[in-house]
């Protein structure tokens, strides 16, 4: 058994062990320190027992104060939702068309149809709405494939384009490559390439094309080529190319169409996030 | 008193009083100034509007835009300050410095409650508290600041104004005392740049003074005592040390604690009378007067090389300020590029670039404002990405409570050169009389072929 004995030269007692005649000085953690630590440790026992800390076969042992992020969450959605309710009973109550003219809802329309455009559309369409060339239309211009009013929108988002959805928009180019000869298709695409041009009106008569468009295009595109929203079948006769204006991306089309698809939003999105977004997409710049 | 240092009387004294007044007035009864702007802005004179993001100073209001017209001012606030520096010392210590007249007004509350049976610390925290208060003051509605804090329902701001300012005022004024200026400070530490020998700067004039003793000593012949006297005017009284508040003792020459204040001048004179000699034992002088043993002191040189020099840059900063208060544009406009897509291609072939319009007006009376681009610039405006495609020329907006931000679209035609990136400005003019208010410039972007 070590020997405690009190130091002579500082007056403290020693830890009782000795090598080679040097002795230790006791010094013992202060006491400040140790009430502090214990008190940390009770005070992680009662959290531990207030809060959720322990997992169980199934889930999470919930606490003594049924505490979750996720009820936290559920509490604040609940308070912006009762929040924001007034507004959308506003929203509700209007015909689409009428929506704008009230300036405050206007404002509240605009930035709750920003955060679902951004969360919905923007991976296709880009954040401002620009689409992508080759892919995804823009949505600020003044072209619209299937309408650019605001219930033709609503539509449009709801059931999606050419999908599973059984209301969604469908339709299909044929592939003319099988029914064309590769002259002729040449011959579509000069025609096509003038029909923007106003003052080319009687030379396009006169073109090899006319014939062609005339017996295969028009059914869906148009006389002149001006479009058909039912069939969701584009303007040509603008300066919006989608798949590309070139006399080769449009031989490329019309042998072997590109259709794009929409995925229907009627599962994930109400009816009142449905018109906040289409009044938004509406007022990017080429609702009608 | 322990701590307290003695009361002086005389000139420097009264001005210390007089000035202190004065500033104290300056800093709890301003905020109180009411200025009529309309109904829809604040009512107070100065006001520091922190929620709202600007400055309201009479006529004029100021945001954070405006930052360079503070810079000037405060630039030109310090170059008077070297140039005052420069001139006198470090009189700005010993007179104008927040911590000096605090300091003085709590040394005024333990003269006061010394044998009155009151107890000057309720009356410091009382005095701490409403410094806090006429702080905040500054920040917000005056008049009704006491109310709210009093009834709940002010800023957080404010309490914290109330608490933190209160309790700064505690511990620099009541606790830390001359010890702010001897150790905190940093202004002494330059001091020995800005000053010569020949700025004013209390002096003991130790040719007269010394050899110091006790009164019984005789006179020297020289200062028109008797022959064989040893004794300067000084009688070593040590009355300019007991009325120090920085505690320190001039007799040892010119020194960093000295903040200039001249009691010790107001001490050393009121001996002086009583003992029947000249006055300015001690005085305002330069160093250069004090060493050329002069009985008249000399006056500031307000036009040497030196303090001119700061007076020039002073003149300079708070007059490029004050014109560009005068000049101040009645409203300030920002058009921030959409750059998502860059622009946007329309089908009958124009090329459309879309804008955030952000106009804030500093004029209540300026409601509808007109909008055109610069002559020679193609393009068609249109406000709201709603109605019709097209655009027109000018467009009047109105302002709703002096801000309008909304998106500014704006299309070059079909046939106009829209290629690449072009330069682009907006012209703001008032719809009533067509006054040009501001020209926003910025870049129009097209295809690059």
């Amino acid at each position: 058994m070590a020997q405690r004995e009190r130091d002579a030269l500082t007056g403290r007692l020693t830890t009782g062990h000795e090598w080679d005649g040097i002795k230790e000085l006791s010094t013992p953690i202060p006491t400040w320190w140790i009430t502090t630590f214990l008190i940390s440790i009770m005070v992680a026992l009662i959290y531990l027992w207030l809060m959720p800390s322990f997992a169980t076969t199934r889930s999470l042992e919930p606490g003594l104060l049924g505490w979750s992020s996720r009820g936290e969450l559920r509490e604040e959605q609940a308070v912006a939702a009762a929040a924001q309710a007034p507004w959308r009973q506003r929203l509700m109550a209007l015909p689409l068309e009428e929506v704008s003219k009230d300036e405050e809802l206007r404002r509240f329309v605009q930035a709750g149809g920003r955060a679902l455009f951004n969360e919905n559309c923007a991976p296709c369409h880009g954040v401002g709405g620009g689409g992508q060339q080759g892919q995804f239309p823009a949505l600020l211009d003044d072209d619209w494939l299937w309408g650019g009013k605001p219930a033709d929108i609503v539509q449009t988002v709801r059931h999606g384009i050419r999908n599973e959805d059984g209301d969604s928009r469908q339709s299909a180019m044929p592939a003319f490559g099988e029914t064309l000869s590769k002259e002729q298709i040449a011959q579509v695409a000069d025609y096509v390439l003038t029909l923007a041009d106003k003052t080319k009106g009687e030379a396009r008569a006169a073109l090899l094309g006319a014939a062609v468009f005339k017996e295969n295009c028009v059914s869906c595109h148009g006389d002149s080529g001006e479009g058909v929203r039912d069939f969701g079948a584009p303007r040509l006769n603008d300066a919006i190319w989608l798949y590309g204006g070139s006399r080769d991306a449009i031989i490329h089309q019309v042998t072997n169409p590109r259709m794009g698809s929409m995925p229907s939003f009627a599962s994930r999105l109400n009816e009142e996030s449905l018109r906040m977004l289409a009044l938004y997409v509406h007022g990017l710049g080429g609702g009608e | 008193m322990k701590g307290v240092p003695a009361t002086a009387s005389g000139r420097y004294r009264r001005i210390k009083t007089g000035l202190a007044c004065l500033l104290l007035g300056w800093f709890f009864l301003v905020p109180f100034l009411r200025w009529d702007r309309g109904p829809d802005l604040p009512g107070q004179a100065i006001l520091f509007d922190l929620p709202g993001r600007r400055l309201f100073l009479f006529g004029w209001e100021f945001w954070p835009q405006d930052l360079p017209i503070a810079v000037g001012l405060l630039v030109g606030a310090a170059s008077l300050l070297f140039y005052a520096t420069a001139l006198a010392g470090r009189v700005w210590c010993g007179f104008a410095c927040p911590q000096t007249v605090w300091t003085d007004l709590f040394f005024a509350v333990d003269r006061f409650c010394e044998h009155r049976r009151i107890p000057p610390t309720l009356v410091k925290i009382a005095i701490a508290l409403l410094t806090g208060f006429g702080f905040a003051c500054w920040f917000t509605d005056a008049p009704t600041l006491a109310g709210r804090l009093l009834g709940g329902s002010a800023a957080p701001g404010s309490y914290g104004a109330v608490l933190i300012i209160g309790g700064l005022t505690w511990l620099l004024g009541v606790y830390a005392k001359q010890r702010v200026c001897l150790h905190m400070c940093p202004w002494p530490r330059f001091q020995a740049a800005l000053l010569d020998r020949d700025s004013q700067v209390v002096t003991y004039q130790a040719w007269r003074g010394e050899s110091r003793g006790r009164k019984r000593i005789p006179l020297r012949e020289d200062l028109g005592g008797e022959p064989g006297g040893t004794r300067g005017d000084c009688i070593d009284c040590t009355r300019c040390v007991a009325v120090c508040p920085t505690l320190i003792d001039i007799r040892d020459g010119l020194q960093m604690g000295c903040i200039g204040c001249g009691l010790c001048v107001d001490a050393c004179d009121t001996v002086m009378e009583k003992i029947g000699r000249p006055a300015g034992l001690i005085r305002f002088d330069s160093e250069t007067n004090a060493d050329a043993k002069s009985w008249t002191k000399t006056l500031p040189r307000p036009f040497a090389a030196k303090p001119m020099l700061f007076l020039s840059v002073a003149v300079l900063a708070l007059g490029a300020s004050l014109f560009a208060m005068l000049t101040l544009s009645p409203l300030r406009a920002d058009l921030d590029p959409q750059r998502n897509p860059l622009f946007v291609r329309l089908s009958d072939g124009g090329i459309r670039n879309d804008f955030l319009l952000h106009i804030q007006a500093r004029e209540p009376g300026l409601s509808t404002l007109r909008l055109r681009l610069a002559e020679g610039e193609a393009g068609l405006l249109r406000l709201g990405g709603h109605g019709d495609h097209i655009g027109s020329k000018t467009i009047d907006v109105t302002l709703d409570q002096r801000e309008l931000r909304e998106r500014l679209l704006i299309t070059r035609p079909a046939g106009a050169d829209a290629k690449g990136r072009s330069p682009l400005h907006l012209l703001v003019e008032d719809a009533r009389d067509g006054q040009l208010l501001g020209t926003v410039e910025t870049q129009f972007w097209g295809p690059e072929s």
